[in-house]
């Protein structure tokens, strides 16, 4: 953290305490608790989808008893699905489809969406104008649709999954990075950088973005969200990987018995429930540390 | 052109449509709707079936009590049609029959398409030489009377004198002779008239056919949407029939309905023919025929009484909540001509399928029961060779290759296979039909069902129908999920599929296993030469028993297909045939 107009007092008998700002940072996301919550569930996510090979040595594809055995009978502890595959092991499995895809896209949308908006901010003029109008035309397509094109029309394994995620949902990323980037190369530390002869490649990686990543971590956060909430719909869909277990494959396998066997459909969907609400409340959390204006409250 | 783009249309009919969607491109009038359809349903599926001794061994006994309701089920529908068969009441004329199809074609001329959306209204439109009763028998249609000679070089047939077109033109034996030479010109069943060398017309109603070999199917081919006679005066006209714009407006026909009205993708409206050669009939005023390619909207305007008849259903759950209605019926008959085949195709041609033995034992190592009781809801029936059970010349004595995962092992092991140190033998993959859930399901059960034997499967999903038929059709596959129908006679539906004659990449279900066995060939020879029913049914007993022991596909079941009518509305469903509802509707009647 360059930059930070942080004033170190030289001594005097009523020294004020000072912070280093992770510490600062740490202090502010704690006194939110519904972010540490979010924090903990989704590390214990992460967790099970990490140590999964660990945790069961079983192939999640493997039917193992009757179909539609509802949950907690014969030691089922999440019943089986419709064609008797242990509802447990899909979901610790799926943990793991579901995170790489969602944090895979999420990067993808970071990346596309930070360098189009800090190009189009930072230089603006000519530039802006062809990058906005390119994300506009992105942004008017209906991002769900396009998305089942891309996926249809390359095969569909999981990093077509999330390219044609992150090459949906970056445009938000993209207006977010070029507002930042317009309003912070008009302040005066960037002004003494450039007029100190730096580059712009060296004011826009080392002087801006700095400034301005706290709110595109904050958007990164909410991504991932919204990147599993996609994955999932594509999966429903059947546009997934047939070869690899994840939460919206074990919805959409099942959608068809939800009468009769809620279970199957209602899991998994409780599971993307929650993951999808801890990575927000990290970012709700993010964003109240970022944020000095909440910082008094 | 786009076929079957929707991927989640039903596991429905993909040969069916095919026809229908490419000719919608010779017709330049595609529209994705031809092609399409939907799975979304409710599925209410009984767990009480998935009763595997090897899977699940301790009973449980709801699992008996709702197999008996299951029974009950079936036998209800079974006394509630035969109730309905046995009112021999008087039809009368008159009313509207409304029929609801998940497609409609682009056009109506059977002599250049195959495929049901042209087959249903096509036959209602042209009648054929003759017709087909439930047993295989032929009875007389726009053909008085017929006669095979000795050598089964000439066929002889007769019209009947007061047989009109719907312009009032007479049906003469110059328009049978043009519409076989459009069957053999332009229909993608190319078999069915090669032996038909020419065809004399010595006086207006009698043609001659001379054969270079004897032909067992000519009667078969004269029949329903394979031998309608089309008006040499209308369609004569032009260089190129499958241009024609009268194939699907203005139709003039020959049949028993005349084409009132056609709004492409959406609906047909027929009426009745009155100067119909078949006195007094049909008995109907109006044909109806909606496109809904909704699951649920279909299953709701049966429901409702909006559409009395529906065909080719073959999803369990819609099935299953029909059958519960009490004014609709369910019937499988009407689709042994047809033969509707479904099952698991290998490249002979690449490792490790090249070796019989692997794939004898990927045929065991698959539990076909739990297929039919399980995926297909009990509806489904279990074919064990190349010719649809409901045929007479179904396989008999054949290996059922019966789930056995001790056998599967031994075979691989014979073959060299063994397993490495992750108990794995093989490496492979596995395409399917990208049409509907069942599909996929059936797909994934079979990955996990190999991998018991050591079988590591990666199922591949194709993006659309299109690009599964490119992959297969170029012989660019391991194993794939595949549907094919017999199409009548083995001759014209069965022959494609083990002639090493027919292996011709690009083209939709050929010899696409690339099978090659000379004995098998010769016998198929022979077989589609012989006229007598016993000796080629003998032929092909001794055919199918080479094929399935080659085992170039394991066979796994028929397609679920039922008819479904309001029982309450309807008198004389078009049941009563091999073609079921491919078959002209003029004895149907409204009560």
């Amino acid at each position: 953290m360059t930059n930070r107009p942080t004033t170190a007092p030289e001594n005097g008998p009523e020294a004020v305490r000072v912070e280093r700002p992770v510490v600062e940072f740490l202090r502010m996301y704690v006194r939110n608790w519904a972010a540490v919550a979010g924090f903990i569930v989704f590390s214990a996510i992460v967790f099970a989808a990490l140590f999964a090979p660990v945790i069961l040595a079983v192939d999640p594809f493997d039917m193992v008893w009757m179909p539609f055995t509802p949950p907690g009978q014969d030691g089922y502890i999440l019943g089986t699905d419709n064609l008797g595959r242990d509802m447990f092991t899909a979901i610790v499995y799926g943990a793991r489809a579901t995170l790489v895809v969602g944090g895979s896209a999420a990067g993808l949308t970071i990346v596309i969406g930070l360098t189009i908006g800090s190009l189009a901010g930072y230089y603006r003029g000519w530039v802006d104008e062809v990058l906005m109008r390119i994300t506009e035309f992105f942004q008017v397509l209906p991002p769900l649709l396009l998305a089942m094109v891309l996926v249809a029309l390359f095969e569909p394994t999981l990093p077509t999954v999330a390219i044609a995620i992150g090459v949906v949902t970056w445009t938000g990323v993209a207006r977010l990075a070029r507002a930042e980037f317009m309003r912070i190369r008009e302040l005066e530390f960037v002004k003494a950088a450039r007029s100190i002869g730096s580059r712009d490649r060296r004011i826009i990686w080392r002087v801006i973005l700095p400034n301005a990543l706290p709110p595109l971590i904050v958007n990164a956060a909410l991504t991932v969200g919204i990147a599993i909430l996609f994955e999932a719909a594509l999966s429903f869909l059947g546009l997934s990987d047939p070869n690899v277990m994840s939460w919206g494959k074990i919805i959409g396998d099942n959608r068809d018995y939800l009468l009769d066997a809620p279970w199957t459909v209602t899991i998994p969907g409780v599971a993307i429930f929650l993951t999808v609400l801890a990575v927000s409340l990290i970012g709700d959390g993010l964003n109240d540390a970022f944020n000095p204006r909440l910082r008094e409250r | 052109m786009t076929l079957h783009d929707n991927p989640r249309s039903p596991s429905a009919s993909p040969e069916a449509c095919l026809d229908t969607a490419m000719h919608a491109v010779d017709n330049k009038s595609a529209t994705f709707e031809d092609a399409g359809g939907s799975g979304a349903n409710v599925q209410r599926l009984n767990p009480g079936l998935a009763a595997d001794p090897v899977i699940w061994a301790e009973p449980k006994t709801h699992r008996e009590e709702k197999m008996k309701k299951f029974l009950v089920a079936l036998t209800s529908a079974a006394v509630a049609l035969t109730a309905a068969a046995a009112s021999a009441e008087e039809p009368k004329r008159g009313g509207t029959l409304t029929f609801s199809y998940r497609i409609i074609a682009g056009h109506f001329n059977p002599t250049i398409a195959s495929g049901t959306p042209t087959g249903i209204p096509g036959t209602q439109l042209f009648a054929a030489l003759l017709r087909f009763d439930d047993e295989w028998n032929p009875k007389p249609y726009l053909a008085e009377s017929w006669d095979i000679s000795d050598d089964g070089l000439t066929v002889t047939v007769k019209l009947r004198d007061n047989a009109r077109f719907h312009d009032g033109k007479p049906i003469t034996s110059e328009d049978v002779k043009f519409s076989i030479e459009t069957y053999q010109e332009h229909h993608p069943f190319k078999p069915m008239y090669a032996p038909v060398k020419s065809i004399d017309t010595p006086d207006p109603l009698t043609a001659v056919f001379n054969l270079s070999d004897p032909h067992p199917a000519i009667l078969l081919a004269f029949s329903s949407q394979l031998g309608v006679v089309i008006p040499k005066h209308v369609y004569g006209n032009t260089d190129n029939i499958r241009q024609h714009p009268q194939n699907s407006q203005d139709i003039v026909g020959s049949g028993p309905f005349k084409l009132k009205e056609f709004k492409p993708g959406e609906y047909i409206i027929l009426e009745r023919n009155e100067d119909y050669f078949l006195e007094g009939k049909p008995y109907i005023d109006r044909i109806v025929y909606k496109k809904i390619s909704e699951n649920t909207s279909r299953v709701i305007a049966l429901e409702k009484g909006d559409v009395d008849l529906t065909a080719f259903e073959s999803d369990a759950p819609v099935l299953d909540r029909l059958k519960k209605n009490e004014h609709l019926t369910l019937t499988p008959d009407g689709y042994s001509a047809i033969g509707p085949l479904e099952w698991l195709a290998f490249n002979t041609k690449r490792k490790p399928f090249d070796d019989k033995r692997v794939r004898q034992a990927v045929a065991y190592a698959i539990d076909k029961e739990f297929i039919l009781k399980v995926l297909y809801g009990g509806y489904a029936q279990r074919s064990l060779g190349p010719i649809h059970p409901g045929s007479v010349f179904a396989p008999k004595d054949v290996n059922p290759y019966d789930y056995d995962v001790e056998k599967a092992k031994a075979l691989l092991d014979e073959a060299g296979y063994t397993p490495d140190a992750d108990g794995i033998r093989i490496r492979t993959t596995l395409d399917y039909i990208p049409a509907g859930g069942t599909w996929k399901r059936k797909t994934e059960f079979v990955k996990a069902q190999l991998k018991k034997v050591g079988i590591d499967v990666t199922i591949k999903a194709s993006a659309d129908f299109r690009a599964w038929i490119k992959t297969v059709s170029n012989h660019e596959f391991d194993m794939t999920m595949d549907s094919v129908f017999n199409w009548g006679d083995p001759v014209i539906g069965v022959h494609r599929t083990y002639q090493s004659t027919n292996i011709r990449p690009g083209v939709p279900w050929h010899n696409t296993q690339q099978f090659q066995n000379a004995e098998v060939d010769a016998v198929m020879d022979r077989a589609g030469k012989e006229l007598d029913r016993d000796k080629r049914a003998a032929l092909y007993g001794e055919m199918q028993k080479l094929v399935v022991d080659e085992a170039p596909i394991a066979y796994l079941h028929t397609s679920p297909y039922h008819t479904v009518f309001n029982h309450e509305r309807i008198g004389n469903p078009p049941v009563d045939s091999i073609w079921g509802v491919c078959s002209p509707w003029d004895e149907v009647y409204i009560r």
